[in-house]
């Protein structure tokens, strides 16, 4: 009978046992212990590591990868926009919304691993300095849970059924959550640059 | 579309997810707001929405 119930709601189950562990590593003030000890680890990234070494030592090579990071998160909003403006039926209305949907996600997920692999380069240069500020942390934040949603919430769900089957107001509370994710992540990463 | 297949595992996890994530950003933008128009009354005395906050 668990067992059954266990596998039968599994992802909505994983959900809310993330959920949960926010909610008591808030409660339960493991995020304030754990916060302090993690400065020697973004000291080393930036002073010792050889990312932060290059980082800080060559700033043309500094430029070269965030205008890469840059180009993977214009790439990034743009298919999040394509299909999300799709979804709530403001473009591509010739195209069937479910095309879009998984035609757009091999190129967000491709833009999502450069999107990262750079911002742990570009975090790097300047680890000692985003540690101190709440609107990285923020940032890792919505990007870790933004991605996860992506990845495992929305697009199986896109693609488990035609979406004539799907309620239409599911359909924008997807989009417009989806819009709003990637619109923070962005503004915050820019918010980054000018702190 | 049967009830079944209405609400079964994707549809559920997606539902919930997507209303925590969109109410938590809403309340952290609100947040913002908030904050920000706190720092201009802090800095001009005065914020209003259709007038210029550096004309009081």
């Amino acid at each position: 009978m668990l067992g059954s119930i266990l596998s039968q709601y599994a992802r909505t189950l994983s959900v809310a046992a993330a959920f949960l562990l926010i909610v008591l590593v808030e409660a339960l003030g493991i995020r304030e212990a754990i916060y302090p000890g993690l400065e020697a680890f973004f000291n080393w990234m930036n002073q010792s590591s050889w990312l932060g070494v290059i980082g800080t030592t060559y700033g043309s090579v500094y430029a070269t990868v965030e205008a890469v990071h840059l180009l993977s998160m214009a790439v990034l909003g743009g298919t999040v926009l394509a299909t999300d403006l799709r979804l709530l039926g403001v473009v591509f209305k010739d195209v069937p919304s479910e095309t879009i949907v998984t035609g757009t996600h091999k190129c967000f997920k491709w833009a999502l691993l450069m999107a990262i692999l750079t911002g742990i380069f570009c975090a790097a240069g300047v680890a000692n300095k985003v540690y101190f500020m709440e609107v990285f942390w923020i940032k890792m934040l919505v990007l870790l849970v933004g991605s996860c949603f992506m990845l495992f919430i929305k697009q199986p769900f896109l693609t488990s059924r035609p979406h004539a089957e799907i309620a239409p107001w599911m359909m924008r509370l997807l989009a417009i959550t989806s819009m709003l994710t990637w619109f923070t992540v962005a503004a915050t990463g820019r918010w980054i640059g000018f702190s | 579309m049967n009830d079944s297949s209405k609400w079964d595992d994707k549809t559920i996890a997606a539902l919930s997810t997507a209303a925590i994530m969109l109410g938590a950003l809403v309340y952290y933008w609100i947040g913002q707001g908030q904050s920000t128009v706190e720092l201009l009354e802090l800095a001009y005395g005065s914020f209003k929405f259709f007038n210029n906050p550096l004309v009081f």
